[in-house]
């Protein structure tokens, strides 16, 4: 081979198969600073009945009901907060138009990559409560929680200063939608939040973005309606959530917050 | 680990995925690169070899990116070369031109159907208040860049600026090329024929310069483009969720994200195939340095540019008949090179404003010319043109014109500053990213010469962890949505 050729085919061979092993290791940290993984080993080795398939839309049938009681509706026009992860960037449009449909008000905190350690250790849902002052809250948290190992026991207590943070707030936790089985998030969710207070995701089919882990915009808006429609008899706090004639609105107010680096 | 299901997965992942195009900075380009640069280096000193390799290479790549669609483009191949041999044993001009017209018919009767079916029929719908379902059309990966090509060949061959290949396979590789396939450069059959024939390989200086184009594209598009397009997707998104001090933000986003992103997969394109020993056309030169739209589009998208001057804006009489003509011709060049963007009145708008904004510059040169060539007046020429440019933006990347009018009208009526210290504290991972690539725009020529020259002699293993760095840094700042190349549409 040409030495010009053996150069390139060297420098691209050897961090390819350097990239391909680090992603075999559990996690890579170098002084304290832990690196992503390329996600390469997963990749590979994944077994095909662990990938929820990318076809169909959201499957009722699969929902698990989690609670039994039918609450009495909250008739007021409520002033709605959800925060959340990535996911919020699907649920948002259809929420606005629940919202609007509703006369409720919508503000959105969308905090990129953000995790239960992430809202756990600091403030910042306290400064949105002081901020917008909900009546009533949507959480979406724990798709970048899904493969977290010994999370029972390393995430309990920031779930639980979470919740605290949100002290008598009616809110309601949309579990993750899960596209590979996770390693424990929704039981924690589950067993720290208040009875009527989760709807799992878990089992649900999406329609799937090119990530194969967010739902498309259509796949999360039926995500959405299956939400609305379980409420009224599950939820410990059933709001208004007639389903709207616009397909999507927008939120009052979007905040953004950028991954923690 | 089983290693039935590692196979199974990789099978799996060479399969065609309607929402996964091959692009340049996936992993899965990066493997089958590494594959393929052995058998291409054993093959190189023989032509047809490595000719067929190249273009069944290509043809897979291809249908990786858009499915069955690789047959049309084959049969696309199959017309233009028959047409063509046929051309140049034809005397009679009418004959020889009919062929050409054949050509081009086809190609653009393609392009026709699959892009702008849709669009012509919605707008026929409107006009007859109609009923109708839209045609359930999926458009093929590149279809107007190889139709350009497919355009170039023909009329090259007429013109006798190239003679024809004299084998379809060769046409075929030109057509197929793998670097330039789905989004540029587009390819001239009279500067890229030439090469196959040569089959030059790369010198060392040229393989390394390859490899630094492909740093530099991965960088742009995959750490740069992708993660300013997060924020700058809001912004579009939800155009009255923002003050106007962040739609204002969002908008200069958008027009760096935009450069990044097509400049970076040129780089890319161009770097693979100068370490192949071929040499493609430069398609930017630090457009956002220009100080009129004259020079902005002799530095935007040059392969593009240069192809609808010598195709289209030239055989329409270009400035040969009178100023009025030209200032027309001008526009007309534009306005269809809009439209070539895509098939919405929102290209067509953006492509219409270029060509008025070109003809008032060329009527104003006259008595540009006579005021003196200050700083100051580079400055304000240079600020008037990066406004135009991006405000024009706007209405290229909107979903619609509700949205264009809602951003601008928000940057001008609801503007503060009290936005500034809260943005800076929340998006400074933005921020930088942004300041990195506007510092590069900046930069003297004389600084990226001589970073390349420090690249080029750096020993290899500077060269590797350089890569590793880069690679891990993709990762880093991916994305959770990895977004195909914005000019892959087109």
């Amino acid at each position: 081979m040409n030495r010009n050729y053996l150069a390139v085919w060297t420098i691209l061979s050897v961090s390819l198969l350097i990239i391909t092993l680090l992603s075999f290791l559990d996690s890579i940290s170098v002084f304290g600073v832990e690196f992503k993984s390329s996600g390469i080993a997963d990749r590979l080795t994944q077994l095909p009945d662990t990938t929820i398939a990318n076809s169909g839309s959201v499957d009722d049938e699969k929902v698990v009901m989690e609670t039994k009681f039918p609450a009495p509706l909250d008739t007021a026009s409520q002033n709605i907060l959800i925060i959340g992860d990535s996911m919020l960037e699907g649920l948002n449009p259809r929420l606005a138009a629940y919202a609007k449909e509703n006369g409720h008000t919508l503000n959105s905190v969308i905090w990129y990559s953000s995790t239960s350690k992430y809202w756990g250790t600091c403030d910042t849902l306290k400064v949105f409560l002081r901020k917008f002052k909900p009546t009533f809250i949507f959480i979406s948290l724990g798709a970048n929680e899904l493969f977290v190992r010994n999370i029972a026991e390393e995430r309990d207590a920031y779930v639980k200063n979470f919740l605290k943070q949100i002290g008598d707030i009616p809110y309601l936790w949309i579990g993750p939608p899960n596209w590979k089985k996770d390693t424990g998030i929704n039981d924690l969710i589950e067993k720290n939040v208040k009875e009527g207070c989760f709807f799992l995701s878990n089992g649900m089919h999406f329609d799937r973005a090119k990530d194969g882990a967010h739902p498309t915009h259509a796949s999360a808006a039926l995500w959405l309606d299956s939400v609305a429609r379980w409420m009224p008899a599950h939820c410990a706090h059933p709001i208004k959530m007639k389903k709207p004639t616009e397909a999507k609105g927008r939120p009052a107010s979007v905040t953004v917050l950028q991954p923690l680096r | 680990m089983d290693l039935s299901t590692v196979i199974g997965n990789i099978w799996e992942l060479l399969k065609y995925e309607a929402d996964r195009p091959m692009i340049f900075s996936s992993g899965l380009f990066w493997a089958l690169f590494v594959v393929f640069i052995p058998v291409y280096a054993l093959l190189k000193n023989r032509l047809w070899q490595m000719i067929l390799f190249v273009t069944a290479f290509s043809l897979y790549f291809y249908y990786k990116s858009s499915g069955i669609f690789f047959i049309l483009l084959t049969c696309t191949s199959l017309l233009d070369w028959t047409l063509s041999r046929l051309l140049v044993t034809l005397d009679v001009k009418w004959q020889r031109k009919a062929c050409v017209w054949v050509s081009v018919v086809a190609s653009l009767g393609i392009l026709g159907y699959f892009k702008y079916a849709n669009f012509f029929l919605w707008n026929w719908n409107a006009m007859v208040e109609g009923n109708f379902q839209p045609l359930d059309i999926i458009l093929p990966v590149g279809i107007s860049f190889y139709t350009f090509q497919s355009i170039s060949y023909i009329v090259d061959v007429y013109k006798g600026r190239v003679a024809p290949t004299s084998t379809w396979l060769e046409y075929l590789f030109f057509l197929s090329f793998f670097p330039a396939l789905v989004a540029g450069p587009i390819v001239r059959a009279d500067y890229f024929i030439p090469q196959i024939r040569q089959n030059r390989h790369a010198t060392t200086q040229e393989t390394f310069i390859g490899l630094w184009l492909i740093i530099l594209g991965i960088v742009k598009k995959a750490i740069i483009a992708d993660y300013i397009a997060q924020y700058n997707d809001l912004i579009f998104q939800t155009p009255t969720g923002y003050s106007g001090f962040e739609s204002l933000m969002g908008v200069i986003g958008y027009t760096m994200q935009i450069y990044c992103d097509f400049s970076g997969y040129s780089d890319m394109a161009i770097g693979i195939a100068l370490i192949m020993g071929f040499k493609l056309m430069k398609n930017f030169d630090f457009p956002y340095k220009s100080k009129n739209l004259t020079e902005f589009w002799r530095r935007w998208h040059i392969s593009l540019s240069t192809w609808l001057r010598d195709y289209l804006y030239i055989p329409l009489g270009g400035n040969r008949k009178g100023t009025i003509r030209t200032y027309v011709n001008n526009f007309l060049t534009m306005l269809i090179g809009g439209l070539w963007h895509g098939a919405a009145w929102k290209f067509v708008f953006w492509g219409a404003m270029h060509g008025v904004g070109l003809a008032v510059h060329k009527a104003c040169r006259p008595w540009l010319s006579r005021i003196p060539d200050t700083r100051w007046v580079k400055v304000v020429a240079w600020s008037v043109t990066m406004l135009y440019v991006s405000l024009l933006w706007v209405f290229f990347r909107a979903d619609s014109w509700t949205d264009s009018w809602l951003i601008i009208k928000n940057i001008f009526t609801n503007f503060s500053l009290d936005y500034v210290v809260p943005f800076v504290k929340v998006r400074y991972v933005w921020l930088i990213m942004m300041a990195v690539i506007i510092g590069a725009h900046c930069l003297p020529q004389r600084w990226h010469d001589r970073m390349l020259d420090l690249f080029i002699r750096s020993p290899w293993t500077v060269k590797l962890i350089l890569f590793i760095i880069v690679v891990q840094l993709v990762i880093e700042f991916m994305t959770e949505n990895v977004a195909p190349f914005i000019y892959f549409q087109f």
